[in-house]
């Protein structure tokens, strides 16, 4: 019997020796697998053009119907993406979201990935509409991708909250003028108003 | 060879290309024993003569006139002069040498159809023969064989001599009169047929300048006389233009049926360069391949077409040994994909598909499943198209693959052109 | 009879072993679609003259050797067809093939994506994948724009002619035409000049790809986001027949539903493009009041209530003849037909009509000739140019009247000699006049001059706005009353009904309906600052709607159910394309409800379809025709 407790506590005397597999999230995060499928990420091109065209497929192959855009045509002196169109609303409800990554699949520009990020809760269902400014990937020369995988962190906001799933894009987008068009339309671009 | 002959046997008299010098070789004898013959004996002279069409279809020329619906007036004939068959260069002799005689020949199958307005259609690069003619018609004109109250009649014709723009499609009857019209040289869907609705919608016969060229004779003559020059089944003479890889390309006239291949082959001096006969192209650049063993077949309708090829528009053109007939194909099948109207799709298209992939296949850098492939498209083209333009654009290459299937082959991954680059460039 | 000798006179043929009776010169293509086989096609089209030159519908004939065009081939006594052979497959397979390869395949950024004939064939009849080695592909122009409402893809272009054969066949303006030759051939406006004619809309919708396209619709949807109603064009009277597709209750498109008594498949572009009137967003989405003077947004009962409450005070103080009543010809006949009744029997006043001007002298007679009646004319008269200005389609009958079946189209100024016109028309025959409503005096003058002359004449009326011909039809004027029934007492008339109010004699205003018709009138305006009471139903923010004492929302015929009465008669559905931004009653209930504060009972539910049966009863040349039916007016009512 007592061999039996000692044998059992050996266990217990080893475990306390190890690191702990704990970790102190949100402070600490682990690395997520590099084909994990967690909010979508918009994609640009190498010289800030968009990659999305704004062609729906994504919203076509979706089976929840979680995903709106709305194209509109480029301006051939400040285009947003390569060609003709691109999309003016790009919204995923992410509430309703599955993350099952057709859309990823149905892209013919592999404009949209699913990423790294997995912390997404909100106290305001309307935070959880991600919008194209969220979604999009930052530019000049941010890959939220490869920093997210690098650094084990969901990228691509330092400095927002964890939890701010809406309020994570003010990156440094925006301060590549000419690229970001303004929203034409009364309903802006605010994730409330989405007709999902 | 010293048969008689037709429509070359003014050859060489004095002053052929003005009405006196026509007139003192009896020029215009036909057109006035016609007009005294009346329309129904011309009519029925001509299909005694067993003459036929020497455009390309060969469609007896007599029959063809007798589609005209009776009693539909205005009609109208046109003479297709649009000569544009790789190869082929008869019409031109016939409009240089024998102007007259074409004329003659109009002016007799205008009457027999009691046409007031006859057009001739000349192909856009004949600019020279284009002048020749219409100083020829404007003669006629004034020597009354033209015009108002032709000879005397109350008959008046009209001769139009009008220049195309240059397309291979516009020897094709329905885009020759689309292009007449002033519409896009496009072929139109038949039924209905020219010989219905035609020129501007009114009954229309479009004749070859060969074929005639052949009435003055025929009416002078007599149909039994000119049909019996030929065979029963090919009767009269005909021009075949010999061209390519011989030591004496030119025009020869020959009797149809009675003639072989070698026979034409030897009047234009044989192969070139002493080198040895590989193929031949009977009909101008449409037509299906035939190879030596083919060289006594006689010029007999049915027995090229026995030999799998046709007679077409009169072209002989002949290829020594160092030719490389993949190369000739994807020539060939550029001159197609050039000149195809882009009227429908797989002509269009196949045309395009067709000659990409022989330029490939030339290269040596085509594979053998793209071989395959061009079988396949040829297969696909041939006979869906709207027009026999896409279907011709298939029968040099499916003959040459079917006659010479190792020379084709042999280019297939070769990286080059196995057989030129094994000759010296043919010059 | 007639019939034994028709059924005579039938073609048998057997199509896919199936088969089927035709009349001779049938087409095998429409012998093949009798027999329920489809035939893939891109070049043909019901409307245009076959030609053959997309080989898509090549099918096997019995005993011809190659394979023949469906779409050209007429039928023959005995025609053995067969669409379904290994030589049939392979060759669309191929043909597709043909199709693809020089096209650029960008349909994800392509408006047709999704409806293009080129990729449901591919997906059907296409060789699933590339085999060709031949990647470099032949290129042309991308995004041309062809005028202002018509963009050109020249790359997607499958030389179907179609464009260009429409413009040959159904307008004869030859503004597109066919360039260069072989694989290099484009349909090109030509030298580039911005195309002009007024039926451009058309084009994207024969273009069986995404070679022409709308610009307006550019990419604004997919056509899985649209929502597809069936409904009538609300432009002009014509009634053509259209499908308005919306994405999230925004109207984003028009296309054209063919009826061949009416448009024929065919829309003007002033129809087609006009949609986004209505997709405004300056609407009235609450029921408002003045309470002691400052207009508030109260509920909608509490508005009912207080209009109902105003109009009674105004009938008790100054009689029912104080109130004028004004409606819109852009009403449908439910409305337009309950709006007369509440105006007459409940509120009693005459004073009750749906336009600015006055119209007087009107009958069925002057609507007697159908549209389509057209074509059985020996010589149609068109006066002045206002009926073609009024509603552009009708260009297009009389282009095909003229063109396709060879009669004589008479245009005359609105000033002419009946008795010249009447010199230069057939001897005998049929003549079809057409005058816009402003000139029915003269058309009806001519009428009588040819009938007097030995021609059977009869006139086609081009009325203005949707509703019109129903509104006059059911009585929605103060000088007859529904079936052009004969009043005791006439009421004032539009304009003069505001020039009462302006000098008093009238306290109280109802109007309903979006008051286009009078919002640009200064008198409206002053009429309405006059009037004690002002009861407004609009779906628009405008004169009346701020001048209203009480507003109520309305809606907009998009937003509408009910029947519509075209030009000749017809009366046809429009159907709820999209809602409103609100939840508030239909302008048919509305009416009901207040009807019901004024102590009377419409005694049917407030809906369309019992609201019609209740107008059918009172109008007898409506019964039974809410389906599409020509109102069928007895001659001399």
């Amino acid at each position: 019997m007592f061999r039996e407790m000692v044998g059992g506590l050996r266990i217990t005397l080893r475990e306390m020796m190890t690191k702990p597999i704990t970790i102190q999230y949100p402070e600490e995060q682990r690395p997520v697998p590099p084909r994990h499928r967690g909010r979508h990420i918009l994609h640009r091109y190498d010289n800030g053009l968009e990659k999305c065209i704004g062609c729906e497929l994504c919203a076509g192959a979706c089976p929840v119907g979680c995903i709106y855009v709305q194209a509109a045509e480029n301006d051939p002196q400040h285009p947003v993406s390569p060609g003709e169109r691109y999309a003016v609303r790009y919204e995923i409800n992410l509430m309703r979201c599955i993350y099952c990554g057709y859309c990823a699949e149905a892209c013919p520009t592999e404009a949209i990935t699913l990423g790294p990020r997995l912390d997404l809760a909100d106290y305001k269902r309307e935070r959880l509409v991600a919008t194209k400014d969220d979604l999009l990937e930052a530019w000049p020369g941010f890959h939220p991708m490869a920093q997210g995988v690098a650094e084990g962190r969901g990228a691509p906001a330092p400095q927002t909250s964890p939890l701010g799933a809406g309020s994570s894009h003010q990156g440094p987008a925006g301060s590549a003028p000419g690229l970001r068009p303004p929203i034409p339309g009364s309903r802006g671009s605010g994730g409330g108003a989405a007709p999902i | 060879m010293d048969d008689e002959k037709v429509l070359t046997r003014h050859l060489g008299a004095p002053g052929l290309t003005t009405v006196g010098g026509y007139e003192k070789v009896g020029g215009y004898q036909g057109l006035r024993k016609a007009i005294q013959m009346g329309p129904e004996a011309i009519v029925a002279e001509v299909k005694a003569s067993g003459l036929r069409g020497r455009g390309g279809a060969a469609f007896p020329t007599g029959t063809k006139w007798g589609f005209l619906p009776k009693d539909v007036f205005p009609r109208y004939l046109c003479v297709n002069a649009d000569e544009s068959e790789p190869g082929c260069f008869k019409d031109r002799v016939l409009m240089e040498e024998f102007p007259h005689q074409l004329l003659e020949g109009v002016l007799i199958a205008a009457y027999a159809l009691q046409v007031t307005h006859a057009f001739i259609y000349i192909r856009g690069e004949y600019r020279f023969q284009r002048e020749l003619l219409e100083r020829a018609a404007k003669e006629a004109y004034r020597a009354g064989y033209a015009g108002k109250g032709v000879l005397g009649t109350k008959w008046d014709c009209e001769l139009i001599v009008h220049g195309g723009a240059g397309a291979y499609i516009c020897g094709e009857e329905t885009a020759l009169l689309n292009s007449l019209e002033g519409r896009r040289g496009q072929p139109r869907l038949k039924p209905p047929f020219p010989a219905v609705k035609g020129l501007y919608g009114q009954p229309t016969v479009v004749n070859n300048v060969e074929t005639l060229s052949n009435l003055p004779y025929i009416v002078t003559e007599g149909g039994a006389r000119y049909a019996a020059l030929g065979t029963e089944a090919s009767p009269g003479t005909r021009l075949f233009c010999v061209s390519g890889h011989v030591e004496r390309p030119g025009t020869f006239e020959v009797p149809m049926g009675k003639t072989t291949f070698r026979d034409l082959l030897e009047l234009a001096g044989g192969v070139w360069r002493g080198r040895q006969f590989k193929a031949m192209q009977p009909g101008g650049g449409s037509m299906q391949v035939l190879g030596p063993q083919h060289l006594d077949v006689p010029l007999d309708f049915k027995a090229v077409a026995e030999a799998g090829s046709s007679l077409g528009a009169g072209a002989l053109v002949v290829m020594d040994d160092s030719t490389c007939l993949v190369d000739v194909a994807s020539r060939l099948v550029d001159f197609y994909r050039h000149e195809s109207c882009g009227k429908c799709v797989p002509c269009r298209e196949g045309t395009y598909f067709e000659s990409e992939l022989m330029h490939r296949l030339e290269a040596g850098i085509a594979s053998r499943a793209e071989l395959a492939e061009l079988s396949d498209i040829c297969a696909n083209m041939e006979g869906r198209c709207f027009c026999p333009l896409g279907d011709t654009a298939t029968w040099f290459v499916m003959s040459a693959l079917r006659m010479f299937p190792e020379e084709f082959e042999s280019h297939c991954g070769a990286g080059r052109c196995p057989v030129r680059a094994g000759s010296e460039v043919a010059a | 009879m007639a019939d034994a000798s028709t059924v005579a006179e039938l073609v048998n043929i057997s199509v896919d072993g199936r088969p089927v009776e035709v009349p001779p010169g049938t087409l095998v293509w429409d012998a093949c679609e009798k027999a329920g086989i489809f035939v893939p096609v891109y070049c043909a089209h019901k409307k245009l003259e076959p030609v053959a030159v997309c080989r898509m519908c090549l099918v096997e004939v019995e005993g011809l050797p190659k394979l023949q065009p469906a779409c050209a081939t007429r039928v023959a006594p005995g025609m053995v067809v067969r669409t379904q052979t290994e030589q049939v497959r392979k060759f669309r397979d191929g043909n597709l093939e043909f199709l693809l390869l020089n096209h650029p395949l960008d349909c994800p950024v392509c408006d047709r994506g999704g409806e293009c004939d080129l990729q449901d064939f591919t997906q059907r009849y296409g060789p699933g994948r590339a085999r060709s080695s031949i990647t470099e592909k032949v290129h042309f122009d991308k995004a041309v724009k062809l005028s202002d409402k018509i963009m050109l893809d020249q790359e997607r272009c499958i030389l179907c002619w179609r464009c260009v054969r429409y413009y040959e066949e159904i307008t004869g303006e030859r503004e597109i035409v066919l360039q260069e030759r072989g694989v290099h051939t484009v349909v090109d406006s030509f030298e580039r000049q911005p195309l002009q004619s007024q039926f451009q809309g058309n084009l994207p919708e024969i273009c069986p790809v995404g070679a022409l396209t709308h610009r307006q619709y550019r990419f604004r949807a997919r056509p899985w986001d649209l929502r597809r109603t069936a409904s009538v064009c609300s432009h002009c009277s014509y009634g053509c027949n259209i499908f308005v597709d919306a994405r999230e209750e925004q109207i984003a498109r028009y296309a054209s539903n063919d009826n061949p008594e009416v448009d024929d498949s065919w829309l003007c572009d002033q129809g087609r493009y006009g949609f986004p009137e209505l997709n405004r967003p300056e609407r009235v989405i609450n029921p408002e009041a003045r309470v002691g003077g400052l207009r508030q947004a109260v509920s909608y009962q509490d508005a009912v209530a207080r209009a109902a409450g105003a109009l009674l005070r105004v009938r008790g103080d100054h009689g029912g003849t104080s109130v004028g009543v004004l409606g819109s010809p852009r009403m449908t006949n439910e409305e337009a037909f309950v709006l007369q009744w509440l105006a007459r029997e409940v509120i009693a006043t005459p004073h009750v009509d749906h336009r600015y001007e006055p119209l007087e002298g009107i009958s069925p007679e002057q609507f007697r000739l159908g549209i389509a009646e057209l074509e059985g004319c020996d010589a149609v008269v068109v006066i002045g140019d206002r009926p073609e200005r009024l509603s552009p389609v009708l260009t297009l009958r009389l282009y095909k009247v003229a063109n396709k079946l060879g009669r004589q189209i008479l245009r005359v100024p609105e000033t002419f000699s009946a008795a010249q016109v009447v010199k230069q028309l057939p001897a005998a025959g049929r003549i079809g006049i057409v005058a816009a409503q402003a000139d029915r005096a003269a058309a009806m003058g001519l009428r009588a001059k040819a009938g007097s002359a030995g021609r059977e004449a009869a006139v086609l009326t081009i009325t203005e706005a949707v509703n019109s011909r129903g509104c006059q039809d059911l009585g929605l004027l103060p000088n007859v009353g529904p079936g052009y029934r004969s009043l005791e007492h006439s009421g004032l008339f539009g304009r003069q009904l505001l020039e009462a109010a302006v000098a008093g004699q009238i306290k109280a205003l109802l109007v309903v309906g979006d008051g286009a018709d009078f919002e640009a009138e200064g008198l409206f305006h002053e009429a309405l600052a006059k009037v004690d009471v002002a009861v407004v139903v609009t779906a628009w923010q405008g004169v009346a709607s701020r001048a209203a004492t009480v507003l109520l929302p309305g809606r907009t015929i998009a937003e509408k159910a009910g029947t519509v009465t075209n030009t000749e008669g017809r009366v046809q559905r429009v159907r709820t394309a999209v809602e409103p931004k609100f939840t508030f009653p239909s302008d048919l209930r509305i009416l009901g409800d207040l009807a019901a504060g004024l102590g009377s009972d419409l005694g049917v539910q407030a809906l369309a379809a019992p609201v019609f049966e209740l107008l059918a009863a009172a109008v007898p040349a409506y019964r039974g025709c809410q389906a599409g039916l020509r109102a069928h007016w007895e001659p001399g009512s």
